[in-house]
């Protein structure tokens, strides 16, 4: 990457950065609707009993709360640079594609990472509480597979978000391209951070690295194509 | 006219071959044994429990529900290769924007959802007759069930786009990425150990590839079929539209 570009990539990237910082638009509408979540988790396990413990299936709830808000930041991050006609502009200036691409996934990488690192505590709080002896697992290793994913999930959601922002079904297109595209990355995943947490004989530590083996190269690959097809998307 | 001859043609002869390889899946192929299917609970089907014991239960596969081979893999196979067909299609509409390109990908698409909607429908009995359960989220019935999907969702952003080159271009980038799925389908059974059987790997009688190729070629030729027909009622659409164009002038 020569320094022009480089200089192009940070001015881009500081843009959504400041814009988020002045609205708080973003990572205050992701948090409240992860929050939200998970008080809907709590009516669907309301009448499961006391014999269930939510730790077996904590990493499944945490990925199915990030999935769902991924998509409302997604969305709402290309709305605005499409209604107030910043994605125009960005066009008409002499900027290489792959540098919006990428200025675009790296801030909506930042506001999702935000909005997880606040969501985990928020879920040990009102679900793991008092089960902590049942965490064998290798924990400082969830981090890893967080962060891993979250950039699988702003690639391959940046790129759908462009194409479904164009559409006249705007946030119910953006699911269906999503979740299927998803699917692989989001099983390593939850693999991954089930293995992390719980560990023991049944989720040995060889789990985790499997997962994020998984992770990294769905990540190479969904990156390399979009990286490749993103042009095409904006030029139409 | 010559396309609807053709099409015409391809119908009949791919009928005719699918129908041969019924018959003769029945009278002339033998009988394989695909071993055992291990089940995780105790389930309510016709055919022998071998074995029970802390792995799973385990039961013989039924002889007849292994006559579906001669229609749910020439389909299923098909489907792959109508998506790739597809896919090819829309590289070159990317590299070449012509809007031919977008037709022909997109009622290669419209084929492969008439073929995955068969491999869904036959796999579906099938695993009923041979598993006792309609559904099972095994490696190859999810991402099978991954690629319906996709191929659905394509259709749902063509018809939410107006604007005609936007629509080309997007599915053009959707159907490419819905492709990628199809090598991982095909190859996960191959990969990850699961219940689905993989016959060409576990050995195959020579009695019965003859059957088995009548009906992939039969297939493929339907397939075949049904995109000259559409690509040929598309065409006819196009000059009505451009005549209209030009009478309204």
């Amino acid at each position: 990457m020569n320094a022009l570009a480089w200089r192009q990539f940070r001015a881009l990237l500081r843009k959504d950065i400041v814009m988020e910082l002045r609205t708080r638009e973003m990572v205050t509408s992701m948090g409240l609707y992860a929050l939200l979540t998970m008080v809907v988790y709590q009516i669907a396990l309301s009448q499961a009993g006391s014999l269930f413990n939510p730790a077996d299936i904590a990493a499944g709830l945490l990925w199915l709360a990030f999935v769902f808000t991924s998509m409302l930041g997604l969305n709402r991050s290309l709305v605005h640079e499409k209604d107030q006609g910043c994605m125009e502009a960005l066009l008409l200036s002499p900027v290489d594609r792959p540098v919006i691409y990428f200025a675009k996934v790296i801030g909506n990488l930042a506001f999702l990472l935000v909005v997880e690192v606040l969501t985990i505590p928020v879920f040990a709080f009102l679900f793991l509480q008092g089960r902590e002896r049942g965490f064998n697992g290798p924990l400082w290793l969830i981090p890893l597979v967080v962060v891993a994913a979250s950039i699988g999930i702003a690639g391959v959601g940046t790129l759908l978000a462009t194409m479904s922002v164009n559409t006249t079904g705007k946030d119910v297109i953006l699911a269906v391209m999503f979740i299927p595209l998803m699917y692989p990355l989001l099983l390593a995943a939850v693999s991954a951070t089930n293995a992390a947490l719980l560990g023991g004989q049944a989720f040995p530590v060889s789990l985790v690295w499997q997962g994020l083996g998984i992770i990294a190269g769905y990540d190479a690959i969904m990156l390399l194509a979009a990286f490749g097809l993103y042009e095409f998307i904006v030029g139409a | 006219m010559r396309q609807l001859k053709v099409a015409l043609v391809l119908l009949i002869v791919g009928g005719l071959m699918t129908t041969a390889a019924f018959f003769m899946a029945f009278y002339t192929a033998e009988v394989q044994s695909f071993g055992t299917v291990t089940l995780s609970q105790q389930l309510d089907t016709a055919y022998p429990l071998t074995e029970a014991g802390a792995g799973g239960f385990t039961y013989g596969r039924p002889w007849f529900s292994q006559k579906i081979f001669y229609f749910h893999v020439p389909v299923a196979l098909a489907s792959f290769l109508v998506l790739i067909i597809a896919a090819y299609f829309a590289v070159r509409m990317l590299l070449t924007k012509r809007k031919e390109f977008d037709t022909k990908s997109r009622i290669a698409m419209e084929t492969t959802l008439v073929y995955v909607m068969l491999t869904m429908l036959t796999g579906v009995l099938w695993t009923r007759a041979s598993w006792g359960v309609w559904w099972d989220w095994e490696p190859r019935l999810t991402t099978y069930f991954i690629l319906t999907l996709m191929v659905i969702a394509y259709f749902v952003l063509r018809n939410s786009i107006e604007d005609e080159e936007r629509r080309a271009v997007y599915g053009a980038v959707f159907a490419i990425i819905a492709a990628i799925n199809a090598p991982i389908s095909f190859f996960i059974t191959r990969i990850i150990p699961s219940n689905h059987p993989v016959v060409f790997k576990s050995g195959f009688a020579t009695s019965n590839l003859i059957p088995f190729l009548t009906a992939m070629f039969g297939m493929l030729m339907l397939g075949f079929a049904i995109y000259v027909i559409r690509m040929s009622e598309e065409r006819l659409r196009e000059r009505l539209d451009a005549a209209k164009t030009a009478l309204e002038g």
